[in-house]
């Protein structure tokens, strides 16, 4: 049905079980709340809510 | 080609300018409406829409700022819909085209956008690999919204919850 058959992902999605969110690849991550723009390349977002560095993770998911 | 479900919840709202749609099964709650234009478009209120409460080309603004097509607009005089600059995001034509009963590729952004919405979840769109639960699957010209809080009901999804918790980060 799709005439498009090119299609390359450009970046890895990765929900890591209990965890934080880990994306690499081809990316731009903006962060509208802190006015940030960057292409890093690989990052780990925290997912918990509790990181002291959001929106990165700071392993707080760890400590309960 | 009509899209039989795009029909079913679909509600529009008119101020006799414009028409905007919405689309609620599209919505991934990156809250850019509410948060730029609580006037017009107030979750809280039913209708949730009243569109005599600012300026069209407000309107139009914030409604360009939606990520997915849960918000879409066109002119009423449908003239006007003949020539649409590309920076007229959500402008039905870019979006959902069956809705001017006419095809236009949708804009396809590479490379992926991640975007970390104020106080909300983080919005990814474009083409990517996504593994969840081991499980990889490749997602195209797509959006997905991730929760940040930690409460939503549909992890790792967003459901919204952020907004009824006061998460703030």
């Amino acid at each position: 049905m799709d005439e498009n058959k090119e299609f390359r992902p450009e970046a890895e999605v990765e929900i890591l079980e209990s965890g934080p969110l880990r994306i690499s690849g081809n990316f731009i991550l903006k962060d509208l709340k802190r006015g940030d723009e960057s292409a890093p390349g690989e990052v780990f977002l925290c997912r918990c809510g509790k990181s002291n560095n959001k929106p990165f993770c700071d392993d707080s998911h760890k400590n309960k | 080609m009509e899209r039989d479900s795009s029909v079913s919840d679909e509600r529009k709202y008119t101020n006799g300018e414009i028409t905007v749609y919405w689309k609620p099964s599209a919505c991934v709650h990156a809250s850019y409406c509410y948060r730029e234009l609580i006037e017009v478009f107030d979750p809280g209120r039913r209708p949730w829409v009243d569109m005599n409460a600012a300026s069209t080309d407000r309107i139009i603004e914030v409604v360009n700022m939606c990520p997915t097509e849960a918000l879409t607009w066109k002119w009423n005089d449908d003239q006007k819909n003949n020539s649409i600059s590309p920076d007229q995001f959500n402008h039905v034509s870019f979006r959902r085209p069956e809705l001017l009963h006419e095809q236009t590729k949708p804009v396809i952004v590479s490379p992926v956008s991640v975007k970390v919405m104020t106080d909300g979840p983080i919005v990814i769109k474009g083409n990517f690999t996504f593994i969840n639960n081991g499980v990889s699957k490749e997602v195209r010209e797509s959006i997905i919204s991730i929760c940040r809080c930690g409460s939503s009901s549909h992890l790792p999804f967003c459901d919204g919850q952020h907004r009824k918790t006061g998460f703030t980060g």
